[in-house]
């Protein structure tokens, strides 16, 4: 599925089916749960010319580039090499201002997707233009190869969606028919997180041998050239692409861990372009000014930071105490620190990030700092200050631990700004920085927390709120500590909407459960949305192009259309 | 002499051994090999990772196991790549190895004239300038002088005189597409080397400084002024000679440091070399990397003991005596 909560952009499709048919096509733009959306500050030159080279930085480099394995999960090596190469099933584009998966030209019409009894039956009919790098048709094989490697391989990065695959037909090379067991709402994302991979030339062979190191094959406007690890990609176009050419001869991606060493080399001109992630040191070269340097900030990006109670413990088993923290702080006061120099102040008020705006609403927007409120909920529930100032009841006071990952500026100054903000409510916060393996690994799935800052992303537009808070989904020992409701939100209302969201086939029924779902999670506050982080693209005089942020596939996804500033 | 060096190889591998014990003990203490896959919430794998990696075994046997692995060339794979681990620090060892030869070199040959001229004209104003600026070199900060390297010679010089391209390169030792020694590389290379040699020459010329006033206040070296022997023969052929022994020590020393030690120049310079692979691993909690890293890295600071042990006795005879 698709989402997951990292530390750094790592790529997480996860866990839980996301349901029904999704035909959000119609769906009007409710973006009203969203932060503050900034369009972008420069306009592109839109005018190139063919030819040419561009050097791009990458803050970070992919481990691996064997898509569907657990190696991959850098979502750099999605935005530099999985986007340009890979054929998909759905893009993610912007239909009505609303994020939307629409049927890719690998497909010749949208396919059709309908109930047969109890089982869901999707047919694909595939371009019959669509070829391999190498000349050869891109098939219903290709399909059929690709689901059984996700659904049956060890390693898998994720498998969600596919394991309910029963049975995949190819009664002709462009016609591809796959029977899922039960119905599955978000079956868009078959095919289209992972891409479609090359039967011919991987069936038989090792498939992660032949591509964690970079492949030679391409089913996009780009084929990789060379990977020299810790060092750059290079692209360069695919002759035998379909669709349009790219303009450029070559990109290449220049690995800059350190962020101040890659905005000089963007001044320096070592660099055309870079796509920094909004962390402080970021911000505030931003800030400081990039002369001959155009920008674009959008802040509607799948990236959501939150604050994350674990509901089975002391004191977030008491509904009153997280109420009371959530009228504790001030969100958009947090958001205007962070983002406020991007022209972004406030909050966001649902779990449903920007790029599944349509689902969600704004209900949380309730929550704005009151203290005398705050006062209210914590005595009528029984809590009295102790001499410290420290809501306290039955010997034990309002005090709990923090976990937030280790190495990252923005997400230091977040939870010392709760810490602050709590402190003056009357609650006592301890801050631990942890790794990310020992957080997602072990503590997170054990429920050894009480609190934590992190982030979930959402790497495509179907709502995923069940994968975070259906008690389905709350990891335990009887079930092998799989699933990701960490949060140990165990609410049966809630529980019963986030299923209707996943299974309902009536797209206006299906956005209708969401929204409720929304009330819910706000009425009942197992966790505090805090922010989504924007996104920020930096380029050079010497780019031209359509440029923009495609929040799912990343700044580069029509890197075809970019060229040498006409 | 044969027997010399004979003998400290033969000391220098019981202290490998026990160094590759504690550091195993160390890294397994530390880190969960496992984490990575416990992610994954795959119970069969895991259970299938601890019977390979024998992490159900005590942690001496688990040891052995490693150490027969590690010495037939079996190192594993990288939980981050997927990649053979030997493979890795293979190809981060020579990025490394370029820009330490490069910065010890030169570092060596600038703290060596700094330490004789300091000497010889102690305490006048050039002898207290360099005094002053190798203090400052000792405070600074490595990143923060690469910055300032960066923006002074390729940022600013780009801007200001509207160049097509920065005099100096900062991002890798080549340009895409480039290869071997050539003025490509000698661009990318002068300020990474820059920054890496500049706390190197302000310690070593102080104490390189300290040696030769030694050497210089000598019996000796008294004797051969009686004699009238030429004050440049003086320096060069008596003090300088009697001055080094201790000064290869030091650089052998540092120079091991620097295998393992690069860590923000690579950083900064964006050179895929040993300090970015330990940093890329440490945050990915890869410890099928992390440990032979860390071994790689005591081998290296073994054998540079031993080269500065033979090059002490080359030196000195008098120590191949003991």
């Amino acid at each position: 599925m698709q989402r997951s909560q990292v530390s750094q952009p790592q790529r997480r499709r996860l866990v839980r089916a996301a349901a029904v048919l999704i035909a959000t096509l119609t769906v009007a733009a409710v973006s009203a749960c969203s932060a503050t959306s900034v369009k972008p500050t420069d306009t592109p030159n839109a005018s190139v010319t063919d030819g040419g080279e561009l050097v791009i930085g990458a803050e970070q480099e992919p481990d691996c580039a064997d898509w569907i394995a657990t190696c991959a999960g850098s979502i750099w090596g999605s935005y530099i090499m999985q986007v340009p190469t890979m054929p998909v099933a759905f893009e993610t584009r912007l239909v009505d201002d609303v994020w939307t998966p629409v049927a890719s030209d690998l497909l010749s019409e949208e396919p059709e997707a309908v109930m047969q009894g109890d089982k869901q039956v999707i047919t694909y009919r595939l371009n019959p233009e669509a070829v391999w790098s190498d000349g050869t048709s891109i098939t219903s094989a290709d399909f059929a190869y690709t689901a059984k490697q996700i659904r049956d391989s060890d390693d898998i990065f994720d498998k969600t969606g596919y394991t309910g695959i029963e049975s995949i037909e190819t009664p002709d090379p462009q016609t591809a028919i796959v029977t899922l067991g039960s119905s599955y709402a978000g079956w868009r994302s078959l095919f289209s997180v992972y891409g479609v991979l090359p039967a011919h030339l991987l069936e038989g062979n090792d498939r992660a041998a032949i591509m964690k190191d970079g492949y030679d094959f391409s089913g996009g406007p780009w084929k990789i050239e060379s990977w020299n690890r810790g060092t750059s990609v290079t692209l360069v176009p695919n002759e035998n692409y379909w669709g349009e050419k790219p303009h450029l001869d070559k990109v290449t991606f220049m690995f800059l861990p350190d962020t101040a060493a890659a905005f000089q080399a963007l001044k320096s001109g070592q660099v055309d372009a870079l796509y920094p992630s909004a962390q402080l040191d970021a911000l505030k070269q931003i800030e400081a000014g990039l002369p001959g340097i155009s920008s674009s900030i959008d802040a509607r990006s799948g990236n959501l930071e939150a604050l994350w109670f674990n509901n089975s413990v002391a004191p977030f088993d008491s509904k009153a105490v997280r109420t009371a923290i959530a009228y504790s702080l001030d969100r958009d006061a947090i958001v205007k620190r962070l983002f406020g120099e991007l022209g972004i102040d406030s909050a966001q008020q649902s779990f449903n990030t920007p790029i599944v705006g349509a689902f969600g609403s704004d209900d949380f927007s309730e929550y704005t700092i009151d203290l005398d409120q705050v006062d209210e909920i914590m005595t009528e529930d029984g809590w009295k200050r102790n001499a410290d100032g420290v809501w306290a009841k039955d010997g034990e006071t309002a005090s709990f631990t923090l976990e937030t990952l280790a190495g990252n500026k923005r997400r230091d100054l977040t939870v010392q700004v709760i810490q602050s903000q709590l402190q003056e409510a009357g609650f006592e916060m301890d801050i631990k920085s942890v790794t990310p393996a020992d957080l997602f690994g072990t503590i997170a799935p054990e429920g050894d927390f009480q609190a934590g800052l992190w982030a979930i992303v959402d790497t495509f537009p179907e709502p995923t709120l069940s994968a975070s808070f259906s008690s389905t989904n709350i990891p335990s020992e009887a079930n092998g500590y799989s699933g990701i409701n960490f949060f140990r939100a165990d609410i049966p209302e809630l529980d019963g909407l986030l299923a209707q969201v996943d299974n309902e086939l009536d797209q206006d029924a299906r956005v209708a459960a969401s929204v409720e779902a929304d009330h819910v999670i706000a009425e009942e506050v197992p966790s505090i949305p805090i922010d989504t982080v924007p996104n920020v693209l930096l380029w050079s005089q010497k780019v031209g192009g359509p440029l923009s942020i495609n929040p799912v596939e990343g700044p580069f996804w029509n890197l075809a259309a970019w060229g040498l500033a006409g | 002499m044969f027997t010399f060096i004979i003998r400290r190889v033969l000391y220098s591998i019981p202290v490998i051994l026990v160094a590759s014990f504690v550091l195993f003990w160390a890294v397994r203490s530390t880190f969960d090999p496992l984490a990575k896959l416990r992610q994954a919430q795959d119970p069969t794998a895991v259970a299938r990772e601890i019977e390979r990696l024998g992490l159900d075994r005590s942690i001496l046997e688990q040891y052995f196991l490693w150490l027969r692995s590690f010495v037939t060339g079996d190192w594993g794979t990288s939980s981050r790549t997927g990649s053979p681990v030997l493979q890795l620090i293979g190809e981060a060892l020579w990025p490394t190895i370029q820009l330490a030869f490069w910065g010890l070199l030169v570092a060596v040959i600038v703290a060596g004239l700094v330490s004789v001229y300091s000497a010889v004209r102690r305490y006048s104003l050039g002898d207290n300038l360099l005094t002053g600026a190798a203090y400052l070199g000792i405070a600074m900060p490595a990143f923060w002088f690469g910055l300032i390297l960066i923006q002074t010679f390729a940022v600013w010089p780009k801007q200001q005189f509207g160049l097509a391209e920065p005099p100096l390169y900062f991002i890798g030792l080549h340009s895409p597409g480039q290869d071997g020694f050539d003025l490509d590389y000698i661009r990318h290379l002068v300020l990474p080397v820059a920054a890496l040699m500049i706390a190197l020459v302000a310690t070593w010329s102080r104490f390189g400084r300290a040696a030769m006033l030694d050497a210089m206040s000598s019996d000796y070296v008294r004797t051969a002024r009686a004699k009238g022997v030429p004050r440049r023969q003086i320096i060069w052929r008596h003090a300088v000679r009697n001055s080094l022994a201790p000064f290869v020590t030091v650089v052998a020393l540092d120079a091991a440091v620097l295998i393992g030690g690069l860590v923000v120049t690579e950083q900064i310079f964006a050179i895929p070399g040993m300090g970015r692979l330990f940093l890329d691993s440490l945050v990915a909690g890869d410890v099928f990397v992390l440990l032979p890293w860390m071994i790689v890295v005591a081998i290296a600071v073994v054998i540079c003991n031993l080269l500065a042990d033979i090059g002490y006795a080359l030196l000195d005879p008098r120590v191949r005596l003991r």
